[in-house]
């Protein structure tokens, strides 16, 4: 059973349509204890990263997904909220990973939206079977600076950025997987069989 | 952004000084125009030249040394120094010189300003904001002045400066890092913005990249090797590889997807759940669901429309037509919407998207305007192009980017329905005023079409409804014919 983390902010309805197309069992929950248990996490993201936290911190969800030793997988805002601290709403994350999030600049439309490709930097069981350069989408106006060892691919938008991110059984992609076709539906059955 | 060497001038030499003293220089080269030609052969874009006596003097000391240099390069420079009156900035710009510096004693001066920019014009004047421990400093760094940086953001701003060169003067020279926070304050305040002082490492560039600098002025760093032009270059290029979307578009009316021509003479174009399962299939990059009737009998089963194609296609699902609360965007979201088009209540209650994009954030609102041509200017049209307003297109544009749309779609009445071609003039004037990403709607009638509104306007996503579901042309096989074209496509 694969839980998706709901928390108010999180569109997870999509993720839930991907998740049963792949045939996999999955629940929608805010319950610490069905998170704990379940094989394996998805933790979805849109809206304010602040708001989100909040959310996070009154299901005391905050806690609980630093202890989570089963695959996990952070989509979108929920790849920002496991770095240290994000420009926006100045919110101090989750501490999984080492990056910041930053506002991309004002010379650059905002938000980095639609297909964009992953450069893969590092092997990962969560790329695996991936093309390098595949298109992936995306819709974000803040970015993660993130340190290179936990950087597992990069997209470019005026600059590379770090899109795809690994550490240990923490994994994390900025774009929608969900949302990205036959390769994001790749990227997930992945996860999803990291998760068996 | 540009990788600009600073070259900077001592009694015809070239020199480099720390932190601004004159008793702390160091001569690299006796001819500065053998200099410039050594940077133009490295690949540099663009120069800067300081007449350092004139800096400490007051008026222009090194200006025959600096026009030999303009004279010298192909490549266009900017020159600073000295420069207080009219005259003294006419003989430059006349002489070759493609941008003069001034200091912000021009504050005092705008008569001068004025006149320069009548006559050569706005992007010829750059501004050099010097400042040392927090307040501005003019007159070769020697006397420090009590403006701080947001009175003077202020004062640049009300004499019209567009363009600032900010150097963090006690950093200058040391070779120990730049004030990143100090030039962020003028780029997001909107000004075209030259970072100097204290570059030192090509992560420093590469920051200043990232922050949407214009450019950054290395000094004393490349004369000592501790930065390569051509590795600069590389850090500070610009780079994206996002591609430009296609859209198709259903029109739903009672369950079925309709086509027609100004809104009106609608014709059955098929089933919108194996439509968009099939364009899906053919790569279209996005899909927009709009219920053209909306009427509330309609609302119920047009969601459980939205739920039955969401569950079938793995693409951005865009839907719209009779949203007017916050509870309607909710329900769309929660059946499987990633974003919502909002169109006449935006412009009945602009308020209402501050709201929404607040609340769901902005990355799913997208503003749908129906605009038409009226003389000159574009007005905007609500209730499915049936209702005229007052409203004028660019202006409404602007103010829904500022309440937090995310994405705004753009219909053109004139051309809806035509086959005639986008209208790249409203196209253009929409891109041109806001900074979020547009689609282009209404017009597509061929291959070509799609090819014309990309390459001519900064649009970042087109919409095709007629063109696909006559089967006309597979959207494959548009994308196809776009990416042989050389725009960036996904395949």
């Amino acid at each position: 059973m694969i839980a998706i983390i709901n928390y108010k902010a999180g569109n997870v309805a999509s993720v839930k349509n991907a998740l049963e197309r792949l045939g996999s069992a999955c629940t929608v929950t805010s319950d610490p204890e069905e998170i704990l248990s379940a094989d394996g996490v998805i933790f979805p993201g849109q809206g304010r990263a602040g708001a989100a936290l909040s959310e996070l911190q009154k299901a005391r969800i905050d806690t609980v997904i630093p202890r989570i030793t089963k695959p996990f997988l952070g989509i979108c805002l929920g790849m920002q909220l496991l770095g240290r601290f994000s420009e926006e709403d100045n919110t101090k994350c989750l501490e999984v990973f080492q990056g910041i999030s930053r506002k991309f600049p004002p010379t650059l439309k905002t938000p980095h939206l639609g297909w964009n490709k992953a450069e893969l930097t590092k092997k990962s069981p969560l790329t695996a079977g991936i093309t390098n350069g595949s298109y992936f989408y995306f819709v974000h106006s803040y970015y993660m600076d993130a340190t290179e060892d936990q950087t597992a691919g990069t997209t470019s938008y005026g600059f590379d950025f770090t899109s795809i991110m690994q550490k240990d059984n923490f994994f994390a992609v900025q774009f929608h997987p969900e949302k990205s076709g036959a390769q994001g539906l790749r990227l997930l059955t992945n996860f999803y069989e990291l998760c068996l | 952004m540009l990788v600009i060497p600073a070259i900077d001038i001592v009694g015809g030499k070239c020199v480099r000084l720390t932190q601004g003293d004159f008793a702390k220089s160091t001569l690299y080269s006796a001819n500065p125009a053998d200099v410039a030609k050594d940077f133009e052969r490295q690949g540099t874009r663009f120069l800067h030249v300081v007449d350092l006596d004139g800096a400490r003097t007051g008026f222009p000391v090194n200006s025959e040394t600096i026009l030999s240099i303009a004279k010298s390069v192909g490549i266009p420079i900017q020159i600073g120094g000295g420069i207080r009156s009219y005259d003294q900035a006419r003989g430059y710009l006349e002489g070759g010189v493609s941008k003069i510096v001034l200091g912000t004693a021009v504050i005092e001066n705008p008569k001068m300003l004025e006149r320069v920019s009548r006559d050569f014009g706005k992007s010829r004047v750059t501004v050099s904001v010097d400042i040392k421990d927090g307040n501005a400093a003019t007159c070769g760094w020697l006397k420090k002045s009590t403006e701080t940086a947001p009175a003077l953001i202020a004062a640049l701003k009300k004499i019209g400066i567009a363009s600032v060169i900010v150097t963090d003067t006690s950093k200058d020279g040391l070779l120990q890092g730049p004030n990143f926070g100090l030039t962020k304050l003028f780029i997001d305040e909107g000004f075209e913005t030259i970072a100097a002082g204290g570059v030192t490492s090509l992560s420093d560039i590469r920051e200043f990249t990232k922050l949407g600098a214009y450019g950054v002025i290395v000094g004393k760093a490349i004369y000592e090797n501790k930065i390569d032009m051509r590795n600069a270059q590389r850090e500070a290029a610009y780079k994206s590889s996002l591609a430009k979307r296609i859209i198709p578009c259903l029109d739903v009316k009672n369950g079925r997807v309709v086509k027609g021509t100004y809104f009106t003479n609608l014709r059955d174009a098929g089933d919108p759940v194996a439509l968009g399962k099939k364009y899906c299939q053919q790569g279209a990059d996005e899909l927009i669901l709009l219920d053209i009737a909306a009427t509330l009998e309609s609302r119920k089963t047009f969601c459980d429309l939205v739920s039955a194609i969401a569950r079938e296609i793995s693409i951005p699902f865009t839907v719209g037509g009779g949203i007017t609360t916050i509870e309607d965007i909710r329900k769309l979201l929660s059946v499987g919407a990633d974003k919502v088009s909002i169109g006449t209540a935006a412009v009945r209650n602009p308020r209402f998207i501050k709201d929404a994009a607040a609340y769901f954030g902005s990355q799913c609102i997208v503003i749908s305007i129906d605009a038409k041509r009226q003389n000159e200017d574009f007005i905007i049209y609500i209730k499915g192009g049936t209702e005229k307003t007052e409203m004028d297109a660019v202006a409404f544009s602007k103010q829904m980017a500022q309440y937090g749309a995310g994405e705004l779609l753009v219909n053109s009445l004139d051309r809806d329905g035509t086959q005639k071609g986008f209208d790249v003039e409203l196209l253009k004037r929409v891109t041109d005023s806001v900074s979020i990403p547009v689609i282009a709607s209404s017009g597509a009638g061929s291959m070509r079409d799609f090819l014309t509104v990309f390459e001519k306007t900064n649009v970042d996503a087109a919409l095709g409804a007629s063109i696909f579901h006559s089967q006309e042309k597979s959207i494959m096989e548009l994308k196809r014919f776009l990416s042989s074209n050389n725009i960036p496509i996904r395949l």
